[in-house]
């Protein structure tokens, strides 16, 4: 690491934002098979994946129940904005209270474990994992069982609405859209205001989770390079040294803990904004940890732009490009709904187990390596 | 007494199950001074190093820093960590045992869709319903959280009374017989990690990149840079640990011990796996910290690093103290020449 004037992005941070923010474009290229939709579950699990990476790739502890996390953070999203419920908070606030949460969740589950040892941990993770799953199946009073909370907001850009309002009273702006002065926010038929954002403004939408996403990245990026950053090298790659140089490791554990849990629950609330829903609690099952360990471990295990680039590469292959072939196939005629082979879909995890054992064997270290060492 | 004691080792003895690796040591380092333990293999240097460290807990006797024995004292925050704790898991434990109940009182039986949300009608359900739970439901999860957090709590600080980083926090650094960097951060970032201890920077100032935490960083690593030249890495401080030879392996780790700003260093074999001219830049290197201002105590085989540096020598065999003195008498005490060349056969 050269001493880097303070810059927002690295070049590779620049590259993989850049990639995502031309999905868009594609659907104008290729207006049949609209990405924007679908590639916002890969913004989801890039900071799923960027919150595993604070514990595992730099803290070095193994996490297998991330998703429980993505869970909390679904749940705390839900109830703090679906009607059913009185607290009804806006988008914004709810996904930062739903990050406070998952933080809280996640140190709540640090404190008393993270002095275990590797395999242990990672048990008490795996079961933890499916405590969470097992208890918002049957809390049906609070989270409503399998049929999970909805309907759920969609984002707003934040003050859009204040701004036209002010700017269209001041007579920047033309006061002639009626529902701003009724001071209502719901679409009408003249279509959504600029600040609104719905299904039917894909591309919208999909900006604003790039936006977090970004913004996620940025986070990620000061902590990797800061005092606790290197707290947290430090204990992976040697305890008893990082103790002996006077850091706590239980300490920058438990903030490793929190604030992987923390992007997790981010992750979760985008991810039920996303859906309209919370779904139900199989949505964030142990699959989806070991998905994002994946996403980790194929971009390169440490690595920001890599994690991103796992996410981008695993992700879209799942959700974007299986399912658009089946499509393509059915609508070809070469398909047959009967026969489960010639369906591109199903043959997601054998992709995914290949690929993980190609990467294994080939580039150990994931797409975008971070190691420095020479291993010869 | 010249010079007062900085690390005075009393009386301690090292059991692990039968075996006594260290019995009944004392060992007095004055400030200011080369103070080396010597002695051959398996004679209990490094568990003696390990036990002054906080590695190990000394099973008898007790390591004094600078007069006083440096651990996790009961103090009112570790009084007020216990209280709370217990008070947190009581509540948290309570709530989680009845949670639909509540929900039920507090949110779902006061809120009628689209009409405001009566709060305080809200809060007291809430209060009324966790008070109603009876002894079950209420008092003995509250009476087991409350035992189980302020017990938990209270164990994990008299277990953490006196390890290595409450040692490292009272200014004793050291470093390790086999090499410990941390192999995949480069130079600096090693030597940056050691300097930990003089570091504020909190958890906001790292995640948002606060002008002080930059502040702090870009001169934690000019100090780093000049301790990497004090030491003669300077020229390969990007590069990862793991990629240099051994012999500036070794230096690294003192550099990165020395960055603490140590009121003293303890070597562990720092000449180990050194060539003749590297062994004589590492005697200038420890004299430089020394005069420096800071202690040494070493642990070494080289004898002529040993005799060469040393203001005082303490020999150990079997786990035992045999002698200590000065590098002259040291080298005429015939017990010491037996330790080491074995009894002279007559005949």
């Amino acid at each position: 690491m050269a001493e880097r004037r303070f810059s927002l992005f690295t070049r590779g941070q620049c590259v993989v934002l850049a990639l995502l923010a031309a999905t868009p474009i594609l659907d104008l290229v290729f207006p049949s098979i609209q990405l924007s939709g679908p590639m916002r579950t890969v913004v989801v699990y890039a900071i799923l994946a960027l919150g595993l990476n604070i514990v595992v790739g730099w803290t070095g502890l193994l996490n297998l129940g991330i998703a429980a996390f993505m869970a909390i953070g679904a749940y705390a999203f839900g109830i703090l904005t679906a009607e059913v419920y009185p607290f009804q908070v806006g988008f914004w606030w709810a996904l930062v209270l739903a990050g406070a949460i998952g933080a809280f969740a996640g140190w709540l589950l640090g404190a008393p474990t993270l002095r275990l040892r590797g395999d242990y941990l990672a048990i008490v993770t795996l079961g933890f994992g499916e405590i969470v799953q097992d208890g918002l199946k049957n809390l049906q009073t609070i989270t409503k069982g399998t049929e999970g909370i909805n309907p759920l907001p969609q984002p707003t850009i934040p003050f859009g609405g204040f701004a036209t309002t002010v700017l269209e009273k001041v007579g920047v702006v033309s006061a002639s859209l009626p529902e701003a002065i009724a001071g209502s926010t719901a679409p009408t038929l003249a279509g959504p205001r600029w600040y609104e954002i719905s299904s039917e403004t894909p591309a919208r939408w999909f900006y604003l989770y790039l936006i977090v996403l970004a913004l996620v990245i940025f986070l990620c990026r000061n902590l990797e390079f800061s005092r606790l950053g290197r707290q947290w090298f430090a204990v992976r790659e040697d305890e008893l040294a990082a103790r002996c140089m006077a850091i706590e490791p239980d300490k920058a554990k438990l903030k490793a803990f929190a604030a992987g849990a923390a992007l997790a629950a981010v992750a979760g609330a985008l991810f039920a904004s996303h859906l309209a829903s919370t779904g139900e609690p199989a949505n964030y099952d142990f699959q989806v940890s070991i998905l994002a360990l994946c996403i980790v471990i194929v971009g390169g295990i440490g690595s920001i732009t890599g994690v991103v680039l796992g996410a981008i590469v695993m992700v879209g292959l799942s959700n974007v490009v299986l399912p658009a072939l089946t499509q393509a196939m059915q609508r070809a005629g070469i398909g047959s709904t009967e026969n489960v082979l010639s369906s591109p879909d199903n043959y997601k995890y054998l992709i995914f187990g290949l690929a993980l054992v190609l990467m294994m064997r080939f580039r150990p270290d994931g797409i975008v390596h971070t190691r420095k060492a020479v291993k010869k | 007494m010249s010079a007062p004691s900085l690390i005075a080792v009393e009386s301690v003895t090292m059991r692990f199950g039968g075996l006594t690796a260290v019995k009944d040591v004392s060992v007095d380092v004055k400030q200011g001074t080369i103070t080396a333990v010597i002695g051959p293999n398996g004679a209990g240097k490094t568990t003696l190093f390990n036990a002054i460290t906080g590695v190990y807990e000394p099973t008898e006797g007790r390591v004094l820093i600078a007069g006083r024995d440096p651990q996790r004292e009961l103090s009112s925050r570790v009084v007020a960590g216990v209280v709370s704790t217990a008070i947190a898991t009581a509540i948290f434990l309570a709530i989680i045992v009845r949670v639909e109940t509540l929900w039920q009182a507090a949110i779902i039986d006061n809120y009628v869709f689209q009409r405001p949300f009566p709060w305080m009608k809200a809060i007291a359900g809430f209060f009324t319903s966790f008070f109603a739970g009876g002894f079950v439901g209420t008092w003995l999860p509250l009476f087991l959280g409350a035992v189980v957090g302020g017990a938990g709590r209270l164990v994990i600080w008299s277990r953490t009374r006196r390890t290595p980083d409450v040692i490292a926090s009272a200014g004793v650094a050291r470093t390790f017989q086999n090499i410990r960097l941390f192999p995949e951060l480069s130079l600096v970032e090693n030597v940056v990690v050691g300097m930990d201890r003089r570091l504020h920077t909190g958890v906001m100032g790292a995640v948002l990149a606060l002008p002080a935490a930059l502040r702090e960083r870009a001169q934690a690593r000019n100090d780093a840079m000049e301790l990497l030249s004090f030491v003669g890495l300077a020229d390969r401080a990007e590069t990862a640990a793991a990629n240099l030879p051994y012999g500036h392996q070794r230096r690294l780790e003192i550099a990165r011990a020395l960055a603490s700003k140590p009121s003293v260093i303890l070597l562990d074999e720092p000449a180990a796996g050194m060539n003749p001219t590297e062994t004589v830049d590492l005697m200038r290197l420890i004299r430089a910290i020394r005069d420096a201002g800071t202690t040494v105590v070493l642990i070494e085989h080289h004898m002529r690093v040993v005799m060469g540096i040393s203001d005082r020598i303490h020999v150990l065999q079997y786990g035992e103290k045999i002698a200590a003195g000065t590098p002259e008498e040291i080298r005429n005490d015939p017990r010491c020449i037996e330790a080491y060349l074995g009894k002279e056969e007559l005949g």
